[in-house]
């Protein structure tokens, strides 16, 4: 690979962009409703040594922050605050000079006091989505971009959707969440493969696979009475935890699902264009073979992004004394449950998706 | 019988009848990669320095994701050595970004969870969040570099004399069609793995600006970022070994 004048231009754009970003969000307190506050002086006090009663040893230091509010009414007053942090970090933090906080501002007695609220995190969010467009945008050119907006629009599609459960507040929200299941397959078949047969095909297979392995789910529910199921350890539910967790279920399936009917589905119709001779059978044997090839490496994608989740509450759970099974049945299991259940979605969708395919490629020769 | 049990044996059943010997592999590695994290988890819980535990029950997990199920050939190993290098550059951005953003431990929202815990246990939560975030970026850099190396080694079967930025662009296009969707996998795994924080976070009327610095929607994201990341990086690094080994091999034959 040849370096060019434009390749040196486009580089030195690209880092002038990210400079430009990172100056822009460490400086868009303005941007902000709640007062934000500059970190300009700390003084770290006294540490103690803590001990729990799990022999657990730990530290606590306080600390005295100064800062500076930059925007808002009360802009350019400075302000003292106590914060207290300990070595684990668990739910506090420690502050240094430089670093940015939003703050909660109250009157009191004629005085004006402050509280932390949380840590600015703007600019690291930011930055990382400046880092992925433009490898996006190195390694695959414009093409890459491309394939980032189906994602974009799938999620607001999805704010959509968590907007209407809450505004429609129904008992059997798990519906909203199904049928959006199908819009969305629907619409990221749509942008990625075209409006054709081969979305056509791709989208049955899909529907048939996530589908059946639902009432697979389901049934083993049902039939073993949900037994060591809590659904009352899913963090954050303010809706019945059943349905939440088949709702969850449903939307996690489909991804993976998706994942491999399109491997599939495009593999054979890549085939037929090639060898238009191939028979029905081939077609399906081929199909059965990409399957079994991205089955195994497909359900550990989810088994690591769920089980990384659980990490921290695993964690806190070993050390507070509690033992594996106790901790693993209310930590780990309803992730665990919901890989298996997309798991089970692939396997079903090997066989639906290449006999679907070669059906309609193949039949018609035979 | 719970329910887990039943629905791991009827995972069994079908890999093992829709995959036959290979579902069983499969099957296998997915349990053993399961043991793997736990024991990481208990000895990370032991004291054990978290990110080295990880680095290495990494490495295993690689391993066995992709030599499980496929033969060791040398497009496998240059799969392998490609996940190795990404996971180490991916340890080299999560560190120093994890410890600016401090997205470890838990949140305001997590309270009721937690509330009846003492949160001084002694442990290293910014370590702990780092070996969970580069953990979780390996199944898919794993699916991904299969995929990619796999891809290129029958081009380069069924068309020998093929040329080595032909190779390049088909790297490129393997590569695209494989992002696409292995995006919306980390996506959607991720709405369904947070439905109930969304809702939460729309019940509780949380402003747009509290979505770019809470630490919890900060965390969950960025979860996906470095995915993502990951997953560019292992298209452009298994295409470029690919290449390499085929321009290797040409200087040899000659």
């Amino acid at each position: 690979m040849k370096l060019t004048k434009r390749d040196f231009i486009m580089g030195l754009l690209i880092i002038l962009s990210g400079c430009l970003l990172y100056f822009f969000t460490t400086k868009d307190a303005f941007l902000y409703k709640q007062p934000i506050l500059r970190i300009t002086h700390v003084k770290n006090g006294e540490t103690k040594g803590t001990v729990d009663e799990f022999k657990n040893h730990d530290q606590q230091t306080n600390q005295i922050i100064t800062g500076k509010i930059l925007n808002g009414k009360n802009k350019d007053k400075s302000f003292k605050v106590r914060n207290t942090y300990t070595l684990s970090k668990g739910m506090d933090q420690k502050f240094y000079v430089g670093q940015q906080v939003f703050v909660n501002v109250y009157q009191k007695e004629g005085k004006k006091t402050i509280s932390i609220s949380h840590y600015k995190r703007d600019t690291y969010l930011l930055m990382l989505c400046w880092l992925i467009l433009m490898l996006l945008f190195i390694v695959m050119r414009s093409n890459g971009l491309r394939s980032i907006v189906s994602v974009i629009l799938n999620f607001i599609l999805f704010l959509i959707v968590v907007q209407l459960d809450v505004m429609w507040n129904i008992t059997s929200f798990f519906w909203i969440y199904a049928i959006s299941a199908i819009i969305f397959t629907a619409l990221t078949l749509i942008l990625v493969i075209g409006w054709n047969k081969q979305c056509l095909v791709t989208f049955a297979a899909i529907f048939f696979g996530t589908t059946t392995a639902l009432l697979i789910t389901v049934t083993a529910m049902w039939l073993t009475k949900d037994k060591g199921m809590h659904y009352e350890a899913l963090d954050f539910a303010t809706q019945a935890p059943k349905q939440l967790f088949l709702s969850a279920s449903v939307i996690g399936l489909l991804g993976t699902v998706m994942d491999a009917a399109t491997d599939i589905v495009s593999t054979l119709f890549e085939l037929k264009r090639s060898q238009p001779k191939i028979h029905f059978k081939q077609l399906f044997n081929s199909g059965r073979q990409v399957g079994k090839k991205i089955m195994g490496p497909l359900i550990n994608v989810l088994l690591l992004i769920f089980f990384a989740e659980t990490f921290t509450l695993a964690v806190l759970y070993f050390r507070t004394g509690n033992s594996f099974g106790y901790t693993f049945e209310w930590t780990m299991s309803l992730g665990m449950v919901q890989a298996i259940i997309s798991g089970i979605g692939i396997t079903l969708v090997i066989p639906s998706a290449s006999l679907l395919a070669a059906a309609a490629l193949g039949g018609r020769d035979r | 019988m719970t329910t887990m049990t039943s629905l791991t044996l009827i995972l069994a059943l079908l890999m093992f009848a829709t995959s036959g010997r290979n579902g069983v592999y499969s099957f296998i590695s997915l349990v053993i990669n399961f043991s793997l994290l736990f024991i990481t988890v208990v000895l990370i819980a032991g004291g054990v320095p978290a990110i080295g535990v990880s680095f290495f029950s990494g490495i295993c997990i690689l391993a066995i994701t992709i030599y499980m199920g496929n033969s060791g050939e040398s497009e496998t190993d240059i799969a392998f050595l490609a996940t190795i290098l990404v996971m180490i550059v991916m340890l080299l951005l999560i560190v120093p970004i994890e410890h600016a953003a401090q997205i470890q431990g838990f949140s305001n929202e997590d309270s009721e969870e937690i509330e009846a815990f003492n949160l001084a246990v002694g442990v290293n939560f910014e370590a702990i969040m780092i070996s969970a975030t580069v953990l979780s970026t390996l199944g898919a850099i794993a699916e991904a570099a299969i995929a990619v190396s796999s891809g290129l080694q029958e081009i380069i079967e069924q068309k020998p004399e093929i040329e080595l930025s032909d190779l390049r662009k088909s790297g490129r296009n393997i590569g695209q069609q494989i992002m696409g969707m292995t995006f919306n996998t980390l996506f959607f795994g991720m709405f369904g793995g947070n439905l109930a924080l969304f809702i939460l976070l729309y019940k509780l009327q949380a402003s747009f600006g509290y979505y770019l610095n809470s630490k919890i929607f900060v965390g969950e994201t960025m979860l996906v970022l470095y995915a993502s990341i990951a997953v560019i990086m292992i298209i452009w690094v298994t295409s470029e070994l690919m290449v390499h080994k085929l321009a290797r091999q040409r200087k040899k034959n000659k």
